[in-house]
């Protein structure tokens, strides 16, 4: 079946979802956030939808979901399949309402301690359309780091999954999405939703490395006195198209948000930076800062840099943002050749050092060795 | 006296502008080679061609260096065989930490030459040393290269370098370019001490001042793309009192 072929009246009693993405209607080519991500082939093509299994996942001290079922899971960690779920009323994304509407159950995990906590996500299934969503809690006043990887061995498929997060009061989490993919054919669409409650903060890493089609798609809301910090490695090649759009909303005063995008791009790879940063009126005294910056390898790649905002009050105490794309800098290219550094190790170095600021803000030297050994795979 | 560099009727440009229109000059063993010349005559472009900068096409000639052409050679290559440049305006890469940089360097360095590669240690001692003898700042080794220096410091971490990768052949492509009378001694000092019979310098200056501190074996003055006259310091005596409408045109 195809996307647009799904027949919505199955999903009558889900009132309220189905309401929502009937006014919205299915994403076309022309809308905002799928413009430049190439969505008509996606929504064309035919898949075999395949709804994820309720079983007892097997003690690990890891989560994995393989193909949307809890298949391991620590034993101490609160998961639940969960039924109707509070939802965002206020996503961007008419994916985002499609996806719950197809996840019958949500994988709800609830933090109520303070934990690092890794989670794989494997995407087996080549030809299906795989529905799945995730319910994160994390408790008022707990610090959680949350590590995501994803095992992609599916060809031809879509797989939609996001995050719902709730951060109570003074919460705190790191979530860092490490996605690499190497099939130019796997396709993933993730909205995500974040609830950022008073005094809370939302350290968010994504790193999107490959050659898929992967789009993530984030509302994050913040109330009072919280921080978001997003933080966005794109490293494209072959055909690959990836993107992160979003819509942070600082509600409440005070409230805090810093984006940083660095896009490395080769072949005839797409990356997609479209954030969209709003203070609302209540939110005086806050402060919003965006900066996106891309690399060209070579004249083939492309980046759409969209960085916006939107401010609805007098009152703010910073607002900034800023995007270049360009390639290589020639001069300092040459100026450490000069000092007999072969020319693909000072390519390497350059890229390194454009992402650095990224590598180091997370402390993470695994994920900036895995860089590396992509980039040099690559060359 | 030792050929080490012999440039041959060089013409060279940058786009479609042809800059050097046939330099001949040699250049000798373990002597100091100072080129001046007005602005736009090519000083520069000499350099650039010489390290085998891309913005530089040579349409003729040749350029010989211990006894071999290294025209068609990588600017890689040519800095392993030992030419180095200290740019005029060294760029900022921010990211690259200034030690890892110049480690990654010297090791490339030592690896063509068959040696074996120095660890994170061993390097931070002998920078550590080098910097002590500058009288550099020692936060410099963490900073990123260049990133924020002033202008003394950007021209002090040249010689650093050049310090570190000992070269046969030095450009100084106007060392003395902002730097105050305290810093040009220091530079001058530096490179003062790195003379010996063996490494060759080419100085690149607009201004006599530096040629006080580092004492020129030859002056060389470059006009609309060709060398006009060589000689010795009376050259830039006789500078400093005419100009360079004394040599003509090329």
């Amino acid at each position: 079946m195809k996307l647009v072929d799904i027949n919505f009246e199955e999903f009558k009693e889900q009132k309220a979802l189905l309401q929502k993405l009937k006014s919205m209607g299915l994403p076309t080519p022309k809308t905002e956030h799928y413009r430049y991500f190439g969505i008509k082939p996606i929504l064309d093509k035919e898949y075999s939808l395949t709804m994820p299994k309720t079983q007892k996942p097997e003690e690990a001290n890891h989560i994995e979901i393989e193909d949307g079922s809890v298949v391991k899971a620590p034993k101490s960690l609160y998961i639940e399949m969960q039924k109707n779920i509070k939802i965002d009323d206020s996503h961007y994304d008419q994916i985002y309402y499609l996806n719950h509407l197809l996840s019958e159950r949500v994988i709800h995990i609830e933090c109520e301690e303070d934990m690092d906590l890794k989670i794989v996500h494997k995407h087996t299934l080549s030809k299906a359309l795989v529905p799945y969503r995730i319910k994160l809690t994390i408790a008022a006043g707990k610090r959680v780091n949350f590590y995501e990887e994803h095992l992609v061995l599916a060809q031809d498929a879509l797989y939609l999954y996001g995050y719902d997060i709730d951060l109570q009061e003074n919460a705190s989490l790191k979530l860092v999405q490490n996605r690499i993919s190497n099939l130019d054919e796997f396709a993933l669409i993730a909205p995500h939703s974040v609830q950022c409650n008073k005094k809370s903060n939302f350290a968010l890493f994504t790193f999107d490395f490959g050659s898929a089609k992967t789009l993530h798609n984030y509302h994050i809301v913040l109330q009072e006195e919280a921080t978001t910090d997003a933080n966005h490695v794109i490293f494209g090649s072959s055909s690959g198209r990836m993107g992160n759009t979003f819509h942070i909303e600082n509600r409440g005063k005070e409230s805090k948000t810093t984006q940083l995008s660095r896009n490395i791009l080769k072949d005839k790879a797409r990356g997609i930076f479209d954030g969209l940063l709003i203070v609302k009126n209540p939110a005086k005294y806050s402060s919003i800062y965006q900066d996106s910056k891309t690399i060209l390898l070579n004249d083939g790649a492309f980046m759409v840099s969209k960085p916006q905002m939107e401010i609805y009050t007098e009152y703010i105490s910073e607002a900034t943002h800023g995007s270049t794309t360009g390639h290589i800098d020639e001069e300092a290219l040459f100026y450490l050749r000069q000092r007999g550094i072969e020319e693909s190790l000072a390519k390497e170095m350059m890229v390194v050092s454009f992402l650095n600021e990224i590598f180091e803000k997370l402390g993470d030297e695994e994920i900036k060795e895995e860089f590396i050994k992509l980039y040099e795979e690559r060359q | 006296m030792k050929k080490v560099m012999q440039i041959i009727n060089l013409h060279a440009k940058i786009g479609e502008k042809e800059i050097l229109k046939g330099i001949d000059l040699d250049m000798f063993e373990g002597k100091v080679h100072a080129i001046m010349g007005p602005n736009g005559a090519g000083k520069s472009t000499l350099s650039k061609t010489i390290v085998g900068h891309p913005d530089v096409e040579v349409t003729e000639g040749d350029i010989i260096y211990k006894g071999k052409s290294i025209i068609d050679m990588e600017p890689e290559e040519r800095a392993l065989e030992g030419i180095f440049m200290s740019f005029q305006h060294p760029v900022e890469i921010p990211g690259v930490n200034n030690a890892y940089f110049l480690r990654t360097a010297l090791n490339a360095k030592r690896k063509h030459l068959g040696l074996k590669p120095l660890n994170a240690a061993e390097f931070l001692k002998l920078l550590k040393s080098k910097i002590k003898e500058l009288g550099m700042k020692e936060e410099m080794i963490h900073r990123s290269l260049n990133e924020g220096f002033s202008g003394g410091e950007k021209k002090l971490n040249e010689i650093l370098q050049m310090e570190i990768l000992e070269p046969d052949f030095v450009i100084l492509d106007e060392i003395d370019s902002g730097l105050d009378i305290d810093a040009l001694k220091k530079v001058s000092e530096a490179i003062n001490n790195m003379r010996d019979s063996k490494r060759t310098f080419m100085i690149i200056t607009h201004y006599r001042k530096i040629l006080d501190y580092i004492e020129p074996d030859f002056v060389h003055v470059l006009k609309n793309g060709k060398v006009l006259k060589t000689g010795g310091i009376e050259i830039v005596d006789a500078l400093e009192k005419e100009g360079y409408k004394i040599f003509g045109d090329a």
